[in-house]
């Protein structure tokens, strides 16, 4: 009896030290599937769907709306692109309109517009995929060594080739040659660095967003008042009242010359 | 009297364990447990599924679809945390019109755990942050923001400690640079801390102070930078300890997580599941008491099962 006891003792002794020892409980990733694909097979959750169905009604009355016609898509493309072309255009336009002055650059970057513009109806609903952000119009007065300098950054070979960099201007034609900027004309008139400039564009850019740093060397700033969105919205809806569609084309605005290539011309 | 003997030698026993202390004794050898992580990042208030017009990712995602799923995962799994890298705000008009308040209720309905903060969290700034918190019923883990001097003060923990079925397991949360990337307006005077010193420091807190089974990262530093910005795959390689990074903000589609050997010698896994809630993200875990943790060949590596994604 006695050694029985002594065993037993000692046996539950082992086990709670060899116990106490492992109490750590270790995990390891086990075999499974890591990515589920949410997909139509999967029907939505009812709860979910009367939780979203309110704020679909609202959302869906007001981005259906058409507000103009798109006979041509409006592409996102490296060195100019007809939706930045487009933005950059109607942000100097509209910023005129709203301050009665005459503005002499547009400005936009390839990372601001996010989607291209498809061809067909166009609704607000495109616009708010076009231009999510809350980002304000503004007006920016600047020396002419950051018109310079802008330039100089669109004409980096890692900038100008590639689509989702490209930096898109209004009122602005100029060539890169050995990357950097040519024969830049503003408003048809020969660059000056001796004056200042006046430029279109985000709030998010005038800050220096889209690594611009340079640009907030400014000598004054002003909002318009309106939402960059609801400037792109009101340019729409002005164009479709005037009975014109959304176009936006490739006009030579920015050329790219080759070096030692001799221009053939065409037969 | 073999009977007999053998309750007294029971009731011996069991009063010898209780003496010396020992409950677990007591039971069998433990089973093993499970742990089921779902996870996202940068769902980027993508409410309804991509229309299937034709576009990149035409009728995938959807957060009612993203309920079912969770909710049949649930059905079946005990211990479930479900996970947010951050980005749940921007992308459509559902945010433009209402900030947030219904991407954060379907995801308190949903039953998540935890989150952290993304660059476009604070698009609204941190006044429009702080408007739509009431609707979130799940933390946002924030260890290297700084907002003590902001209306967020005391808004956020750093870190968090789940226990499922007796596990421990520690959340923490690291959010990217936001100079450059979000208007200085917008987060004010929040400040940016190192987050390779941060995440030694909360994987000291909660491996040696709170014990846990298993450290994870919720992190919107992004996946991975050519550049010597940080990185989930710089920080696994800087930081050891932390079991698994669940990052963003790269919208990066991993076809398996990333294996990294961290200091220590131990293994950190990374994931990411791309954006706009098109994929759910689940790793299992399995926890046992036999052994440490195996090294990174030993390893088993969960896969990945190829989804119909139209490009």
């Amino acid at each position: 009896m006695r050694f029985h006891f002594f065993k037993i003792v000692l046996l539950s002794l082992g086990l709670g030290l060899s116990v106490s020892c492992q109490r750590t409980w270790h995990g390891e990733p086990a075999l499974q599937k890591t990515m589920l694909g949410v997909t139509a097979t999967i029907a939505p959750d009812a709860q979910a769907e009367k939780t979203i169905a309110p704020y679909r009604a609202q959302v869906t009355k007001q981005m259906a709306e058409v507000i103009g016609v798109v006979p041509v898509a409006l592409e996102k493309l490296a060195v100019e692109s007809p939706v930045g072309n487009f933005v950059a255009d109607l942000q100097r336009i509209q910023a005129e309109k709203l301050t009665g002055k005459p503005i002499d650059l547009g400005l936009m970057t390839a990372g601001g517009v996010r989607t291209p513009l498809r061809q067909g109806n166009l609704t607000v609903g495109d616009i708010f995929e076009l231009m999510p952000f809350e980002n304000e119009l503004m007006v920016i007065t600047v020396p002419a060594v950051v018109v310079k300098q802008l330039l100089n950054y669109a004409s980096q070979p890692h900038i100008y080739p590639l689509a989702p960099k490209t930096l898109s201007t209004s009122n602005v034609a100029y060539q890169i040659l050995n990357n950097q900027p040519q024969n830049i004309l503003i408003g048809g008139q020969p660059f000056d660095s001796t004056r200042t400039y006046t430029i279109a564009l985000s709030d998010y850019l005038a800050k220096g967003g889209d690594n611009l740093e340079f640009i907030t060397n400014q000598v004054s700033s002003q909002k318009v008042g309106l939402l960059l969105r609801d400037a792109i919205i009101k340019h729409i809806k002005e164009l479709t009242a005037e009975g014109k569609p959304v176009e936006a084309k490739i006009d030579g605005r920015v050329q790219v010359i080759v070096p030692n290539t001799p221009v053939e011309p065409k037969q | 009297m073999k009977r007999r003997e053998f309750l007294r030698n029971s009731l011996m026993g069991t009063a010898g364990l209780s003496l010396l202390g020992f409950p677990f004794a007591a039971q069998a050898r433990p089973k093993n447990k499970k742990l089921v992580i779902l996870h996202t990042n940068d769902t980027h208030s993508r409410i309804d599924p991509f229309p299937s017009d034709g576009r990149a990712n035409g009728g995938m995602g959807g957060m009612a679809r993203r309920a079912s799923l969770i909710k049949q995962i649930r059905a079946k799994e005990k211990n479930v945390l479900l996970l947010d890298s951050g980005d749940i705000f921007q992308g459509t008009p559902y945010f433009n019109f209402f900030g947030g308040e219904l991407e954060y209720k379907l995801m308190s309905q949903m039953g998540y755990d935890a989150a952290t903060l993304g660059n476009h969290d604070f698009d609204n700034g941190l006044a429009g942050l702080q408007k739509q918190l009431p609707h979130a019923s799940f933390p946002f883990l924030s260890a290297n923001y700084d907002f003590s001097e902001t209306i967020l003060k005391d808004k956020f923990q750093p870190y968090k400690v789940f226990v499922k079925d007796e596990l421990k397991i520690g959340v923490f949360g690291l959010g990217i640079d936001l100079q450059g990337l979000v208007g200085a307006d917008m987060y004010g005077k929040t400040l940016y801390l190192d987050p390779v010193v941060k995440a030694k420091e909360m994987v000291k807190i909660l491996r040696d102070e709170q014990e846990c089974n298993l450290i994870i990262c919720l992190s919107h530093l992004g996946y991975k930078y050519d550049t010597d910005k940080i990185d989930d795959r710089k920080l696994a390689a800087q930081v050891g300890g932390i079991d698994l990074i669940l990052g963003g903000h790269t919208h990066t589609f991993l076809e398996k997580p990333d294996a990294i050997i961290s200091p220590g010698g131990e293994e950190t896994l990374i994931n990411q599941v791309g954006w706009a809630g098109i994929n759910l993200g689940r790793i299992d875990f399995e926890f046992s008491t036999e052994g440490k943790k195996k090294g990174y060949a030993a390893a088993v590596l969960p896969v990945h099962e190829r989804t119909a994604i139209s490009s």
